[in-house]
């Protein structure tokens, strides 16, 4: 192997200038401006639900979409924050209060309010649309953090990722009702716990993977978001 | 450009400090290297070699130090710096002047340690280390003599033709052709038992022959 010396000769020589990182909450909050604007052009192309106005007074449903999305914020935040090597783990911490408001609130729903699958039971063709908002949303989530994210490869790749997945997931979630109409309980389960999990599972799974890849490509000196 | 540090956590952790007075100029020293290294490390990310030279070359012995304390061949602690180097380098656009250099790099340099290590459990999990009994040469003189091995087979086989006919049955099936004593005694007809105190006779009587014949030039 190449002694110390000479790597420090080979990293002096390709020491060229680096943009420094901004702040976690100002990065924290770029992503987020770009999911509201994913969100914000889905909403246009696709239509919000027309009884929206009148949901949103419904208690559980207001409380459900909010905790969602204070969940995937402050998943957000914390993600940025985690991936700098000198801050401490107790971020991660951080949007556990509202995931818990989160999940005890469709909790909630599910032993005092079951609604059953109605006459119509699943109908396919709506399913099939929102595992397209699903998609559409999350995609363009999930390669942003990624790309933004890119150096945490090498520091605290899982809890970045696992962290990560869970502000795509939340945010995902909190978007879904707006477009589209659970009223069964069932599906409500499916669309919020089963999305966060699917989203949340595969970025802590795949997610060193997709950091280690994207570090190896994209960490160019000078390139940073 | 570099912002003045803001006053948190500014001393090295690296190596463990002692208490005492004695101790206090050694904890100033720290402080101000961890100062000096910040201001290096601000101009570095501008693109200073001098200063990123002068960077890594200071820090490198406390690097040494810490992998010392984990690793105990020199060679795998060299490595771990050497890792902690790379990945500094990688990531050297996420330190922030205005905070403290010392918990970056301590950051930094415990998690390639770490993965070292765990890759080092997992290589002997299910590597084995090649002992000098493992090595072998092509010159004829490293390697066991091909007529020596011949003679013992000569004498084994010998000492063998001189066992009652039981014995040198039970010695050929259970020894020499390596059958189960289920499958020898099929093969012979004998019972499990006979041909356990055959093969328990035969080879008392063997090794005392052998050991005879060993003794007579």
């Amino acid at each position: 192997m190449t002694g110390t010396r000479e790597l420090i000769d080979a990293l002096v020589e390709c020491a060229t200038p680096v943009r420094r990182l901004r702040p976690p909450l100002v990065r924290a909050a770029l992503w987020l401006a770009f999911a509201g604007l994913v969100i914000a052009l889905i909403a246009v192309g696709h239509g919000v639900r027309t009884d929206l106005t009148l949901r949103l007074r419904e208690p559980a449903f207001a409380i459900t979409t909010a905790a969602a999305l204070a969940t995937g914020i402050l998943s957000a935040i914390a993600a940025f924050v985690v991936s700098l090597p000198d801050r401490s783990r107790r971020w991660l911490m951080l949007p556990m209060p509202t995931l818990a408001v989160w999940i005890s609130t469709i909790g909630y729903g599910c032993f005092t309010d079951w609604v059953s699958l109605g006459p119509e039971g699943v109908r396919f063709g709506d399913e099939l649309r929102c595992l397209s908002i699903l998609v559409l949303t999350s995609v363009p989530l999930v390669i942003a953090l990624a790309v933004m994210l890119r150096y945490a490869a090498m520091l605290r790749a899982g809890a970045v990722a696992t962290t990560g997945g869970l502000a795509i997931a939340a945010i995902t979630a909190s978007a879904l009702p707006l477009f589209h109409n659970h009223d069964a309980t069932a599906m409500i389960l499916v669309w919020n716990v089963g999305a966060a999990l699917l989203i949340t599972g595969i970025a802590s799974v795949f997610g060193r993977r997709i950091f280690g890849l994207l570090a190896t490509r994209l960490l160019a000196p000078g390139a940073h978001l | 450009m570099s912002p003045a540090p803001r006053g948190r956590r500014s001393s090295l952790t690296l190596v463990a400090s002692s208490a005492g007075a004695a101790h206090v100029g050694a904890d100033e020293r720290k402080t101000n290297r961890a100062r000096d290294w910040s201001g290096l490390m601000a101009r570095a990310q501008d693109g200073d070699r001098h200063a990123y030279r002068a960077l890594l070359e200071d820090m490198t012995p406390y690097l040494r130090a810490l992998a010392a304390r984990c690793f105990k061949e020199p060679s795998d602690a060299e490595d771990a710096v050497q890792d902690v180097l790379l990945t500094v380098h990688a990531v050297r656009h996420t330190y922030d002047p205005g905070r403290p250099f010392g918990p970056w790099l301590v950051a930094i340099a415990n998690r390639r340690i770490i993965d070292r290590l765990r890759r080092q459990i997992r290589a002997r999990s299910r590597e084995i280390e090649l002992s000098s009994e493992h090595e072998t040469f092509s010159p004829d003189a490293a390697n066991l003599h091909f007529d020596d091995a011949s003679a013992d087979s000569a004498a084994l086989q010998a000492a063998i033709a001189t066992l009652a006919p039981d014995q040198r049955l039970a010695i050929n099936l259970l020894k020499l052709k390596e059958m189960s004593l289920k499958e020898a005694a099929l093969a012979s007809g004998r019972s499990v038992s006979a041909l356990k105190v055959a093969t328990h006779r035969a080879i008392k009587s063997l090794r005392k022959r052998l050991r005879q014949s060993s003794e007579t030039p």
